[in-house]
């Protein structure tokens, strides 16, 4: 009998994999990378990996080596873990140990604005507030259209945005019935003062950006974080959010160019919330709904801090 | 007496591997404080453990499927359907590859296998270029990725095999004999080793198939964790705007995405949450490009190809493949 220590050596890597689902399940962790929806799917992922670490063990002391009685033929690109250590193989295990390492030494952060920057922030914004204009409801069309306004433009029924209560985003499924939908869409028209909450941030986002004309000079309470190009005016700034479609690899972000005095002196990053009045604003050519600021204070960043789509039950 | 000193020693380890585990992840957490990142590194950080968590329940689930299927399934169901004509043969091939769930790492074994017993080089290409491109598993993750919207994935799954067809096509007229590697082509004994398989009780197959699962994961997962971390990189450090000027015409980000395709070599349970993560910088064109071309042809996979078939032939596969992609989707393109 013989000890194959590759073989433990994976073993340990499935066992730290799985420990790193579960953890991150554990801790809440999981929504600061993906959509709560794929929640149960992680957590079956992480069930086989359990079950590839049992039967992993099992091949760490063996018999003196049989000839193969696999299936297949052997002399594929597989490495089945029984060769000598090499230095490609050190290289390849530490590639696969990667995602532990990080997970373990880096702390998971929330996305911050130097990513905006990166997502052409602008370009999206006046793009939802374009594409969702002329065009009828045909929301698959612009989803596609390559400019990352895809899922605020629109209402079918697969894909509406909606966010979870940010006290327990676990509470909540992120899937509601048609009529919630509509009835959420509904209290729109009927409030007098638009309040944005997490609840129906990215539900309301969207009607607001398809009927500009009809929001403007309603008043607004949002929040989010502040982002700054460098071609804004001083009194101008983006309250921006991340909406994470699967996971943070898709965020892209929504939120209202605002206009207030004190602009200069916020800093990026800066979470606030502000109250004022909806008007339309001329941004590189294009209109877009902006905010004109009456009152604003600083907040800590939500418990939760990412919006996310939301399924909408067909049946 | 062995077996129990065996059994014992199992349990042993997977205590001391557990406490392993266990320790590594305390011990890490207090060192997580005593340094400092900048910060772009932490969103980088990010963005790469989000792809990986969102695309391993797929990739061990692809990897599941096609251990059962390689160690349950012999080659002589599959050699049995495919007909004499020519055409047929292509067509027929590649509707098996699209039934049979594969990953491009797994089926090439296969191919080699289905040539060598006498298969057709272009019906064993059909069915290499459509089995890690359209299954179940790949369509559904493709669904998902795009928010839940069928049109990539059955843009995908029809362009994608059309695209196939005509490949496997041209290939039928190129090249008659089977272009394995000298090797390999008298290969007929491994007959032998099927019916050996056959015969082993339900209990060691399972355990087969598992373990080769198990290596099928970590042989695969590298490619993927390397995607993901290109990607990732690609997303902290390189700004929309530099890649929309790379790209602002449909047929030069189609011919980077096919790129990216090529050299990240993702596996193809998982590409679409890549894939995805670019459609708010290219165009959907080039995004099918990406999804269609990284399954049948990539970087990892020609070097597996190239250590069963012949060098030349490889080469003129991998050209042909590239040439056919980019020439349907350039077509395509007014209609999507």
């Amino acid at each position: 009998m013989r000890f194959y220590f590759q073989q433990a050596l994976r073993g340990l890597i499935l066992f730290l994999f799985t420990m790193f689902i579960i953890k991150l399940h554990r801790t809440g962790d999981l929504l600061k990378l993906i959509n709560p929806k794929y929640t149960v799917i992680s957590m079956i992922g992480a069930a086989i990996l359990f079950l590839f670490f049992l039967v992993q063990l099992q091949r760490v002391f063996m018999v003196k080596k049989k000839s193969h009685v696999h299936g297949h033929d052997c002399s594929h690109d597989h490495d089945h873990g029984d060769s000598p250590i090499t230095s490609r193989k050190m290289v390849s295990y530490a590639i696969i140990s990667l995602p532990i390492v990080m997970w373990l030494l880096i702390p998971l952060s929330t996305l911050d604005s130097s990513i905006a920057e990166k997502k052409a922030i602008m370009l999206n914004l006046t793009n939802n507030a374009m594409s969702s204009e002329p065009k009828e409801n045909d929301q698959s069309e612009n989803k596609m259209d390559g400019k990352g306004n895809g899922l605020f433009d629109g209402n079918t029924e697969d894909d509406v945005t909606y966010h979870d209560l940010p006290a327990d985003p676990n509470l909540y499924s992120n899937t509601v019935t048609k009529d919630q939908f509509e009835q959420i869409e509904q209290e729109l028209e009927l409030q007098s003062s638009i309040l944005m909450s997490e609840r129906v941030y990215a539900v309301y986002y969207d009607r607001i950006n398809q009927e500009m004309d009809k929001f403007v000079g309603k008043e607004i309470t949002v929040t989010g974080f502040v982002y700054k190009e460098a071609d804004f005016a001083s009194d101008q700034l983006v309250l921006g959010r991340f909406l994470i479609t699967h996971c943070v690899a898709d965020a892209s972000i929504i939120g209202f160019l605002t206009e207030m005095e004190d602009a200069a002196s916020i800093a990026e990053d800066t979470w606030i919330e502000v109250k004022g009045t909806i008007f339309l604003e001329e941004y590189n050519g294009s209109r877009l709904p902006a905010i004109r600021v009456s009152s604003w204070k600083e907040i800590n960043e939500p418990a939760q801090p990412y919006l996310y789509p939301l399924t909408v039950k067909l049946v | 007496m062995h077996t129990n000193v065996r059994s014992y020693l199992i349990d042993l380890l997977g205590i001391v591997l557990i406490c392993v585990s266990l320790y590594i992840i305390s011990v890490s957490s207090s060192l997580q404080e005593t340094f400092q990142l900048p910060a772009s590194l932490y969103n980088m950080n990010i963005i790469f453990l989000s792809i990986i968590i969102e695309a391993l329940p797929f990739v061990l689930i692809g990897v599941l499927i096609a251990g059962c299927i390689q160690i349950f399934i012999t080659e002589h169901h599959i050699k049995r359907l495919i007909p004499k004509n020519r055409m047929l043969a292509v067509v027929m091939s590649c509707v098996v590859g699209a039934l049979f769930p594969a990953c491009e790492c797994g089926i090439v074994p296969i191919v080699r296998r289905l040539v060598a017993k006498g298969v057709p080089i272009y019906a064993g290409i059909g069915f290499l270029l459509t089995g890690p491109l359209i299954n179940p598993i790949v369509i559904l993750s493709t669904y998902m990725a795009f928010g839940n919207d069928w049109r990539m994935a059955l843009y995908r799954m029809f362009i994608g095999f059309f695209i196939a067809v005509i490949i496997a096509f041209i290939i039928s007229i190129l090249y008659r004999s089977h272009q394995l590697k000298q090797q390999y082509a008298i290969q007929a004994n491994s007959l032998i080793q099927i019916d050996r398989v056959n015969r082993q009780p339900l209990k060691e197959k399972i355990f087969n198939m598992l373990t080769h699962s198990i290596d099928e994961f970590f042989d695969m997962g590298k490619y993927l964790f390397i995607g993901a971390l290109l990607a990732a990189y690609v997303q902290t450090y390189i700004a929309s705007e530099s890649f929309l000027m790379l790209g602002n015409g449909v047929a030069s980000s189609t011919f980077i995405m096919m790129g990216l395709a090529y050299f990240l070599s993702l596996c193809s349970e998982a590409d679409a949450f890549i894939g995805a993560s670019f459609s708010n910088l290219f165009p959907p064109t080039a995004i099918l490009a990406f999804l269609i071309y990284g399954p049948m042809i990539d970087l990892k996979n020609t070097l597996m190809l190239l250590s069963v078939f012949r060098a030349k032939f490889v080469f003129v596969l991998l050209f042909i493949i590239t040439i056919i992609v980019f020439g349907m989707l350039m077509i395509v393109n007014r209609f999507i």
